[in-house]
């Protein structure tokens, strides 16, 4: 018998359109299926289909059939096929529970009715597994992003799971911290089934793909065949790496410099020293290395909303900063107010700005009545309309998917020439996709320098 | 220590300030709890100590004009209307640097609860009302989460260019402020249901064995509560 059984599963959130069009599919013990798609394709809902939170949590209107390990999730609420199934969800803050890093992973056993003399050892054991038995005593609230999302994935293996479900579980990590979580996750025999945006990190893993769109399965192919129907039929998710040329340094005005710039959070802790870095008009710089590198530190300096504790930040015109995860940060009932906020209510310039950024028509929505994809671009429209000289991008292709990120690197390419553009990310495609040179930064040391690798492959 | 002697010792020093008759012994447990709090982290405890300390000092400033007591003024002024002859005794004084300073144990003892404690040892030591001590474990951590999620609409919107200063300004964020907290609070019910809350057969973490000093603290906490009666 299948794991997971589907037959003809339709499914649509109250007062929603169709997230999912007659979707059958069989799922194998040991299979590990990567989910594909743009966002709003439809492989969130399919999840959470298969951990039974659609429909019991969401309600909606649900047609067709899915089983899993026998057991029809109609009739199987989701916390009683919790165990059998385990689910990491897209943003590790949202789902803990608990204060304490060894208490939040028992969480999901002492609710599995496990023996209370195994709970803790299971747990320890847990998070041995994704390498964050230091993390054990420490409370949840002090964790980076990518701690936590090793702590939920061990929440996760903890209870043993025949199916495992991973929703973009390598959104907050660097692709070092990305590939290892992964292996962690598929090495413990689980079935996986795992949606992602940025395929290139998970192919390798994987043992068949699952393209969506508009919730239908356009694509159920082994990794080899999905590869070549990608690099056909949706180049832009095709993970062959982008020509690299190099270009010249910029040459434009100097619009901020960074000199010999420390800062710390705590006394004693410094997270930058030592650095330099010069942004000319003309110029995008991408900002990558590993998690706790410092790269947020030196975008809030360069944006001016952290003053150094050494060194000196020059800013030669106006800056602005995109933060991670911008769809949260939204103060206004309005998409034109929210954007107006920026430009002293001007709705003009709002009305402009949200229509070049895709959302001309949906000036009167409320914001958090947007789509995820939606409200990253309201956030952009948000920043862009003030017209900065020195645009300051944190994350900004988080979940968002390759489709998304092509234009946005485009549309950064064609004003390129309008401001200096620094942008801080752990997706090395879109880094070569979109910058003129890449600052690597090392964890607790000097960056490596400004690496001039100029990623060509701009049309 | 385990989190419930830790607890009984909190709740014996608010009921002995609560039932202390004399300024000083109040006094003298919120400076005693007051450098208990000092204990948490300094970013982490400031939100509570400034709110304590704000309360104690405008119910210091507010209770000589509202309470009419004694018969030594200090002050003389109008007659309002309702209010009636505003003056300032000695007395009023004295009682309303009484009642600041139990506003002030109250509420440090709250601080210390949420700032140093296991909440989720408090959680598993419960063994009944459990679900009414998981919703104040999430209660509590809402604080440091509104914290977090403030400074990023403050950074969020000084990114744009929008400083937020005043108080009106600052009072404005309340509204996103709870609207994402609401929306995480779904989020976060979704992954409870998934991780089988609710399932019947539920079993916890043993809790630790008791220790002398956990015993130790259980005997403190009865013979503070009785101290508050009796002499203080």
């Amino acid at each position: 018998m299948a794991l997971v059984q589907v037959d003809g599963l339709t499914f649509a959130y109250p007062a929603g359109p169709q997230a999912l069009r007659g979707v059958s599919l069989r799922i194998e013990r040991g299979e590990v299926v990567l989910l594909l798609g743009n966002s709003g394709s439809g492989k969130t809902t399919l999840l959470r289909a298969l951990g039974g939170l659609v429909p019991h949590f969401h309600g909606g209107r649900f047609e067709g059939r899915v089983e899993i390990d026998g057991r029809d999730t109609r009739t199987s609420r989701p916390a009683d096929l919790a165990g059998t199934v385990a689910m990491l969800f897209q943003d590790p803050e949202e789902q803990v529970v608990l204060t304490r890093v060894s208490r939040e992973v028992a969480f999901g056993l002492e609710n599995m009715g496990t023996p209370p003399q195994q709970i803790l050892p299971r747990a320890l054991s847990a998070l041995a597994a994704v390498g964050a038995a230091q993390l054990a005593d420490r409370p949840v609230s002090e964790l980076s992003g990518g701690e936590l999302q090793r702590v939920c994935l061990a929440s996760a293996l903890a209870l043993e799971p025949q199916l495992l479900l991973l929703d973009e579980p390598t959104s907050q990590l660097d692709p070092d911290s990305a590939e290892e979580l992964l292996e962690r996750a598929t090495e413990l025999g689980s079935t996986v089934v795992l949606s992602e945006q940025r395929p290139e990190r998970v192919l390798a893993a994987a043992t068949r793909v699952l393209f969506f769109e508009a919730g239908r399965v356009l694509l159920d192919a082994p990794v080899d065949r999905a590869r070549a129907w990608l690099d056909e039929h949706r180049p832009a998710w095709s993970t062959e790496p982008r020509l690299v040329t190099q270009r010249d340094e910029g040459t434009g005005t100097l619009l901020c410099r960074l000199r010999d710039v420390a800062y710390a959070y705590r006394p004693g802790e410094p997270v930058l020293e030592a650095f330099d870095l010069e942004l000319r008009r003309g110029e995008i710089v991408a900002l990558a290395g590993p998690n706790g590198s410092g790269k947020t530190t030196i975008a809030k300096l360069a944006a001016g909303l952290l003053e150094p504790t050494a060194g000196h930040v020059e800013r030669m015109g106006r800056a602005a900063l995109l933060l991670q995860d911008p769809g949260r940060y939204v103060v206004r009932d309005r998409a034109v107010d929210e954007v107006a906020l920026g430009v002293g209510g001007d709705l003009v310039r709002a009305r402009r700005a949200l229509a070049d950024v895709g959302l001309a028509g949906k000036e009167s929505r409320h914001p958090r009545d947007l789509s995820s994809g939606e409200r990253e671009r309201l956030a952009l429209a948000s920043v862009l309309v003030t017209e900065p000289d020195l645009l300051v991008l944190d994350e900004p292709t988080r979940g968002v998917d390759p489709e998304r990120k092509r234009r946005l690197a485009a549309s950064l390419r064609a004003d390129a020439s309008r401001r200096a553009t620094l942008v801080v990310t752990h997706d090395d495609v879109f880094a070569t996709s979109v910058a003129d040179r890449i600052v690597h930064l090392e964890k607790g040391s000097d960056p490596e320098g400004l690496t001039l690798t100029q990623a060509a492959a701009r049309g | 220590m385990r989190t419930a002697p830790a607890l009984a010792l909190l709740a014996a020093a608010v009921a002995a300030s609560l039932l202390a008759r004399h300024t000083l012994s109040v006094a003298a447990i919120a400076l005693l709890l007051f450098l208990l709090c000092l204990r948490a982290p300094r970013r982490r405890r400031w939100p509570y100590l400034v709110g304590t300390g704000v309360s104690a000092v405008a119910l210091f400033v507010v209770t000589p004009f509202v309470e009419t007591l004694g018969s030594h003024p200090l002050w003389t002024g109008p007659i309002l209307p309702v209010i009636g002859q505003l003056d300032v005794t000695h007395e009023e004084l004295a009682s309303a640097l009484f009642q600041a300073c139990r506003l002030a144990a109250v509420g440090l003892a709250f601080a210390a609860y949420a700032l140093l404690l296991d909440h989720d040892r408090l959680l598993a030591a419960a063994g009944f009302a459990r679900r009414s001590v998981l919703v104040v474990a999430l209660a509590t951590r809402l604080v440091p989460t509104l914290e977090r999620d403030a400074a990023g609409l403050v950074d969020s919107l000084r990114g744009r260019g929008v400083e937020v200063e005043g108080a009106r300004r600052r009072a404005a964020l309340l509204s996103p402020l709870l609207a994402g907290s609401l929306e995480r609070g779904l989020n976060l019910a979704e992954a409870m249901e998934a991780r089988g809350y609710g399932r019947a057969g539920r079993t916890r973490v043993p809790p630790p064995p008791w220790r002398l000093v956990d015993r130790l603290a259980l005997v403190g906490a009865a013979a503070l509560t009785a101290l508050g009666v009796l002499w203080l």
